[in-house]
């Protein structure tokens, strides 16, 4: 159940990244709804799930661009080790490691479809695309997470203990 | 070690998707995923247009205002130009009836379709239409603005939807021509690319004559780009461009139809030791809220005809 909703969900970020989104674009770029949602996911519900939910968000976010099929699925596959690593962490915030996740999501998704769309024989000046593309994405989409991430929060319950890093920190290493 | 098991199999999942895709075997699902999201984004799209105009009024009110005054000079400008063009219309269908003969493309055949869906890359500057090969639409087709100007090219074509470059895409470029008016007294202008076609005059063969007025069409190469959105490449140094100038294809390479309106320059960049000039150019369409458009499906490119 929790994955069908995953896939409605996943689905509309995807059409609303096409649609709506392009209308809004501060710093010169759009929010990407999916990989804040997939980050989230990650975050809030734990690796286990968003092993199985980033794929989701890939496929839809690649079947409703120009991209080449499996561009995102590249893209957003950073988002799982990043979110282990962030479960590592040793602050006792909710919000700030989602934020951090997404900011070196998006980080990795900006080079990935760049190194992606190079390879695939697209023009890119690797300079303009860093300084006026990725830098942006990253300050963009950190700023539009609060509004996947608190719904997602609210209505998902507790991690258990042993997803915490701090607990696994406070273990007998 | 199951995640690292997991990104690993992800990798190499991508890669091979991303060869598929490229051979044009995963076409069909994207055509299905474009028919099944194609109605929401429409409905989506309708619903934060106004939205998106409190946003621009917002973010671009400055230059709204100065747009407003510029625009209110090239009307004024535009209109006594009409008044000249009416006449000169007339007069070329006196002649027209005289020699029975047609300058216009009546023969030129357009297929309206809506825009679907906008690529969020920031990297890119692509349409979907909701027309495919089952309409005739086929990659590399001209597409146009509902006013006639250009907008780009279809870049690939799924049975029932097309994905659209658009010409301020990094990847476009168009064989260019500015229409100038003058050229400085004994001014020899150079030429890119193969002759211009024999009714047009040849300013490689004929430099202007000392103090003459005569107009010169000077090519160049309109390439996209993620900052300017257009920028003219190519041009000879000493080329009299100026900001305003007029700007359409010129039909080398045979991709797209000669005299189709592109844009207008809006700056010169001077390069005086460069061996080329650039421009920089406001496309006539308005390419961030394109909501129909026209393929031109009678236009055969040349990479499409056969040898």
């Amino acid at each position: 159940m929790k994955y069908a909703v995953a896939v409605i969900l996943a689905w509309a970020f995807a059409v609303l990244d096409v649609s709506a989104m392009p209308y809004l674009h501060p710093l010169g770029v759009s929010p990407d709804l999916v990989l804040i949602f997939a980050v989230c996911w990650a975050i809030v519900r734990g690796h286990d799930e968003a092993m199985i939910v980033v794929p989701i968000c890939a496929v839809m976010q690649d079947l409703t661009t120009s991209d080449p099929v499996g561009t995102s699925l590249l893209g957003l596959a950073p988002i799982v080790p990043l979110a282990v690593a962030v479960r590592l962490r040793a602050i006792e915030s909710d919000f700030l490691p989602a934020a951090a996740t997404v900011m070196g999501a998006s980080a990795f998704y900006g080079v990935i479809s760049m190194m992606v769309l190079g390879a695939t024989g697209q023009e890119i000046a690797v300079f303009h695309a860093l300084f006026r593309v990725v830098l942006p994405s990253i300050v963009i989409n950190a700023l539009f997470t609060p509004l996947i991430f608190l719904p997602m929060l609210w209505i998902s319950p507790p991690p258990p203990a042993w997803l915490q890093g701090s607990t696994r920190l406070r273990s007998s290493i | 070690m199951r995640v690292v098991w997991w990104f690993a199999t992800l990798t190499v999942v991508s890669f091979a998707t991303i060869i598929l895709s490229e051979e044009d075997a995963l076409d069909p699902f994207k055509n299905v995923a474009l028919t099944v999201s194609a109605p929401v984004d429409r409905v989506v799209r309708d619903a934060a247009s106004p939205l998106s105009d409190i946003y621009d009024g917002i973010t671009d009110r400055g230059d709204l205002v100065r747009e407003n005054e510029r625009l209110r000079e090239e009307v004024e400008i535009l209109q006594a130009q009409l008044a000249d063009q009416q006449e000169v219309l007339l007069r070329i269908a006196e002649l027209e009836d005289a020699l029975e003969v047609k300058s216009t493309r009546p023969e030129d055949q357009l297929l309206v379709a809506s825009v679907v869906a906008r690529d969020p890359s920031p990297l890119k500057r692509s349409i979907a239409i909701d027309r495919g090969q089952g309409d005739g639409v086929d990659e590399g087709m001209v597409v146009l603005s509902r006013e006639g100007s250009l907008i780009g090219t279809v870049s690939h074509a799924f049975q029932d939807f097309a994905w659209i470059r658009l010409i301020s895409d990094p990847d476009s470029a168009v064989n260019a021509q500015v229409n100038t008016t003058t050229l400085p007294s004994g001014t020899e202008v150079l030429t890119l690319g193969t002759p211009a076609p024999s009714d047009e005059p040849d300013p490689s063969a004929t430099p202007a004559p000392s103090g003459a007025a005569t107009p010169v069409p000077v090519h160049g190469v309109a390439k996209g780009d993620l900052r300017n959105e257009l920028v003219l490449e190519l041009l000879p140094p000493e080329a009299p461009i100026e900001s305003g100038s007029l700007v359409v294809t010129s039909g080398l390479g045979g991709n797209y139809p000669p005299g189709i309106l592109i844009g207008s320059i809006t700056t010169v960049e001077p390069r005086p030791q460069a061996p080329f000039k650039k421009a920089f150019v406001k496309p006539s369409a308005g390419l961030s809220g394109l909501d129909t458009v026209l393929v031109l499906i009678s236009f055969e490119p040349a990479r499409l005809s056969p040898p």
